[in-house]
């Protein structure tokens, strides 16, 4: 399969922090592609590095990312890329969509083919159906639909010009289980009918592991752990992959005490000089407070840890 | 306090000076006795509308003098004002002697900040009975700075009163509360007052006056307070720690004045700080009409009256619109102040 | 629309009544009544005034009297006012178009400009253009009313550009229609031009504060992620949005600029709402000040409900729920 994005040595970040740190990552086309971590680990913010709308005080300050063939970073016609070959979904439907538009109008004024109104809404309310919505949902606004249906009409506007890659911002975690697994499942028959790759940013390893084929565990602004979804999932390398994995409710027998990682995610302000887990670590050695781990490729995967392999230059 | 100061000059150097400015203007106020070289009542019948004196180190030989000094001037065309300079030089003093004071309506004094022993020294100009502007603007600070402080001092005891009970205890109590805020806001505040300034009789003492001022503002005043408050406390009712104080037992009296009043302190100040120019300006709005503080006694609004629909004078004398000035300049500095606080004591912002 | 509309509009039904009563509780706090003024005049017979007293209540309660006086309100008999010797309800129709109008007027002007400002100043935020325009708005919203006034006619006094006081030129009477017009919209201009000059800039400040909160919200990123380029951003998406809350306080804005050209009414001569009030305190013309406190009242309402259907048909949410 050929490579879709191929994401390399990112840092982004300003003169006081960095946010991202050496992010290097591919996705192959067809392919679903998960990131997991804890909230505010920059999950969110690698999402929109891809697209390049980071906030205002934070910039690129150093690597490539490559989109069939065109380097995003130098790229300044991003308008011809979003919406149009990138789509995006995102955790809460209901401020994502605006308030004031009927889903027609929001979703029209994403098409970017140079086609009649007629053609247009036919299009749209195809593409309504298709998603499980009714046509006459073209006509109402946000407020009107359930979190569910507002999740499904924004798929369809990220799907309407049929791009080739979907970033999915934790489209489920504001939905209620059941509705979540329709959303999901939607997606995954998505892949097959759209040809389309997706990046999904969870903090539930589990949904992970059920929905993608590869997944990239981030701490801190940065990668720990990638690699094949079943295997990272059955035999995690990283001691923080396999404390997110142990402290999983589905690993207790009953009664058991519940199991916590000790310690805080650290703040992006007073970022530990070595490895970021380090502080946290239970296989903590000095040298790992005083050095950033390479990555290495172990048993099919990569690992930034000291426990296999040498640690960066630097 | 002092942590409030130094936040203030470090996150938002213009409401720090605004701050400076408004003390200041309070300082003059208070010591206007000994400031003024010039007591508000006192005519100079020979200098109707005469223009500010101007202060000069050199002489017409170009000859400097350390000491500053003014001419002496002479009013030759009475129907034009227009004056004259004498080229008698006046020396200006400090501490000059002159007619016998009052400091603060107590320490009697015949000595003043500064003047004249000859000719006359009129900073701002004089108004057409020949009275000194800067004294008189200094006397009528005294009017129109304080009855900001007192109006809105009595107006939040009223909208924390009544927007404390209409939050705290909602239900009837509230709904009924909130509709009689409503009534008040619906009147237009222009007309409200005017209106309640009708109910008196015009000729009123000049204390009475003052103290009628300060109801009326009040009267209007008070809905928009009381509204904020009581949305202020819904909210902090609403509070866990609130919650857990009611389940714990402790009295409402105690909530209250434990709980709920310390946490809108810091909405307070800043609300407080905020509403004063409102205050300033319904006093000048009364006295400008003619039926606030009355002649002979300054307030900065009434000073400016004869400005009204006396083109001649405006145009011929805008130094009588010095007063609007200061006015101007207290708004802003409370309005500086008050974002500057908001800005500071919103724990966001921490 | 149409349920939420007479819902609204049922909500002012207390109001309304409300306001009635505390114009009839500031006359009867009042020391005597009207007729105490009337006696004193020779021309008034003693039985006119025993039967003006009937018909306005006045030998029965309060309560009563308020009820009459009600009655008398809703068939716009307003009273009598005694120093004009006409009834106030013809004083105040002729007043209250001039003062409609430039109410009207300066609103219109006040948004015309303000809303472009705002959004030029939420765009340029923190450059050295936003930082200019928010300092004039500082010294807009500081500057009382009243000085601007005053500044602004010590400006006309020395170039004489524009006419100033009345509302009308004295080749009035002999003009066409159109000239009528243009000469009445001459004369409005100085006190409308005050009241815009004084309004602006909170509307500004408002403005610019709605847009940048507004280009800061989830959609607006959404708009960013489907492609859409930035100037149909701002004014398709932001724009709406941010207008949406200014409707909310019009009413409350309406009270201000009421306020506002009452004061600019008497200071510039424009024969309004403002200085028949005035008039009406000066010569103690009870009657008259409360009709026209009522009718300030009644505008505000007016205002309100205007904004309550605007923000109906603006916002989906209000419209459909």
């Amino acid at each position: 399969m050929e490579k879709l994005l191929s994401v390399k040595k990112i840092v982004v970040g300003n003169q006081q922090v960095k946010i991202l740190r050496d992010i290097s990552f591919e996705v192959k086309e067809k392919e679903i592609v998960s990131i997991v971590g804890e909230s505010g680990c920059g999950k969110s913010m690698t999402l929109r590095t891809i697209i390049k709308l980071l906030p205002k005080n934070l910039e690129i300050l150093s690597g490539e990312i490559y989109f069939d063939r065109i380097e995003i970073r130098k790229y300044n016609e991003m308008e011809k890329i979003r919406g149009k070959e990138i789509g995006m979904v995102f955790q809460e439907p209901s401020s994502y969509l605006n308030p004031l538009f009927t889903i027609g109008n929001q979703i029209e004024e994403s098409i970017k083919e140079n086609i009649s109104k007629k053609e247009k809404k036919e299009k749209i309310v195809n593409i309504l159906k298709e998603i499980g919505l009714s046509p006459n949902v073209y006509y109402q606004y946000p407020h009107q639909l359930s979190g569910g249906m507002q999740q499904r009409a924004m798929i369809a506007m990220s799907l309407i010009n049929k791009p080739k890659l979907l970033l999915a911002d934790e489209p489920t975690t504001a939905l209620d289980v059941t509705t979540a697994f329709g959303i999901i499942n939607l997606l995954k028959n998505l892949i097959s009918k759209y040809g389309l790759s997706i990046i999904f940013v969870t903090h539930d390893i589990s949904l992970a592991r059920y929905i993608s084929d590869k997944i990239i565990v981030m701490y801190a602004g940065m990668i720990l752990e990638k690699g094949n979804a079943d295997l990272v999932y059955n035999k995690p390398l990283h001691p923080y992959t396999q404390k997110l994995i142990t402290c999983l409710p589905e690993k207790y027998k009953k009664g058991e005490k519940i199991r916590t990682i000790e310690g805080e995610v650290p703040s992006f302000k007073n970022l530990p000089i070595g490895c970021p887990f380090s502080p946290r670590c239970e296989y903590r050695q000095k040298l790992c407070e005083e050095k950033i781990p390479e990555e290495i490729e172990v048993d099919n995967r990569i690992v930034r840890c000291i426990r296999y392999g040498n640690f960066m230059e630097n | 306090m002092k942590k409030i100061l130094q936040r203030l000059k470090k996150r938002n150097y213009i409401s720090f000076i605004s701050l400076w400015i408004i003390v200041f203007l309070y300082f003059l106020a208070i010591m206007a006795d000994f400031i003024a070289p010039y007591p508000y009542n006192k005519q100079f019948r020979d200098y109707p509308l005469c223009p500010p004196t101007k202060i000069h180190f050199f002489d017409h030989n170009k000859k400097f003098h350390l000491r500053p000094f003014v001419y002496e001037i002479k009013l030759v065309n009475p129907a034009l004002n227009q004056y004259e300079i004498i080229e008698k030089i006046c020396p200006i003093y400090f501490f000059v002697k002159g007619e016998k004071r009052k400091i603060l309506g107590l320490f009697p004094s015949t000595r003043y900040l500064f003047g004249t022993k000859q000719g006359k020294i009129f900073l701002f100009g004089t108004d057409m009975h020949g009275r000194d502007i800067f004294s008189r603007v200094l006397y009528g600070a005294r009017i129109s700075l304080s009855i900001g402080v007192i109006g809105v001092s009595l107006s939040f005891f009223l909208g924390f009163l009544i927007g404390g009970i209409s939050g705290y205890f909602g239900g009837r109590i509230d709904n009924i509360l909130m509709r009689l805020v409503e009534i008040f806001m619906m009147f237009p505040a222009f007309y409200l007052m005017l209106a309640l300034r009708a109910v008196f009789p015009l000729n009123l003492s000049s204390f009475q006056i003052y103290l009628l001022i300060v109801v009326i503002l009040s009267l209007i005043g008070w809905a928009g307070l009381a509204r904020i408050i009581r949305g202020m406390v819904l909210s902090i009712k609403e509070e866990e720690y609130i919650l857990a104080a009611k389940a714990l037992g402790i009295s409402t009296f105690k909530i209250i004045f434990k709980h709920i009043i310390p946490n809108t302190f810091s909405y307070s100040i800043t609300a407080i700080t905020l509403s004063i120019p409102g205050y300033i300006l319904g006093e000048s709005t009364l006295s400008l009409l003619g039926l606030g503080i009355q002649e002979p006694f300054p307030s900065w609004g009434n000073m400016l009256s004869v400005c009204i629909g006396n083109l001649r004078i405006l145009s011929n004398a805008p130094w009588m619109l010095i007063p609007g000035f200061f006015i101007f300049l207290t708004i802003i500095c409370f309005n500086f102040l008050g974002d500057g606080l908001r800005d500071i004591l919103d724990p966001k912002n921490w | 629309m149409r349920r939420y509309i007479l819902n609204r509009l049922f909500q002012f039904i207390p109001l309304l009544i409300g306001m009635t009563f505390i114009s009839f509780l500031i006359i009867q706090i009042s020391p005597g009544d009207y007729f105490t003024q009337l006696k004193m005049n020779p021309e008034i017979s003693p039985e006119t005034i025993e039967n003006m007293r009937k018909l306005f209540g006045l030998d029965k309660p309060v309560i009563i009297q308020y009820f009459y006086w009600l009655k008398n309100i809703f068939s716009f008999n307003l009273g009598v006012s005694f120093s004009y010797h006409v009834p106030v309800s013809f004083l105040i129709k002729v007043r209250l178009k001039n003062t409609i109008a430039l109410s009207i007027f300066s609103i219109f002007l006040t948004w015309i400009i303000s809303i472009p400002l705002g959004i030029y100043g939420a765009i340029k935020d923190k450059k050295i253009q936003e930082r200019i325009l928010s300092f004039f708005a500082y010294i807009g919203i500081s500057l009382p009313g009243f000085f601007i006034a005053m500044l602004v006619i010590f400006f006309i006094s020395k170039t004489a550009i524009l006419p100033l006081g009345g509302t009308t030129s004295i080749f009035y009477e002999n003009a066409s229609n159109f000239e009528k017009f243009i000469d009445y919209l001459k004369h409005l201009l100085v006190p409308g031009l005050i009241l815009t000059l004084s309004g602006i800039g909170s509307l500004y400040r408002l403005m610019k504060n709605n847009f940048l909160e507004t280009l800061n919200s989830p959609y607006i990123f959404t708009a960013y992620a489907k492609g859409i380029p930035t100037y149909k951003i701002y004014f398709k998406h932001a724009l709406r949005n941010a207008i949406n809350p200014m409707i909310t306080i019009f009413g409350y804005e309406l009270s201000g600029i009421l306020s506002g050209a009452g004061l600019v009414e008497i200071i510039t001569g424009w024969p309004g709402m403002g200085r028949l009030v005035l008039e009406g305190v000066l010569s103690f013309d009870l009657y008259l000040v409360m009709a026209s406190l009522l009718i300030g009242g009644i505008l505000l309402i007016l205002g309100n409900l205007l904004a309550d259907i605007l923000l109906a048909l603006t916002d989906p949410r209000v419209r459909l729920r």
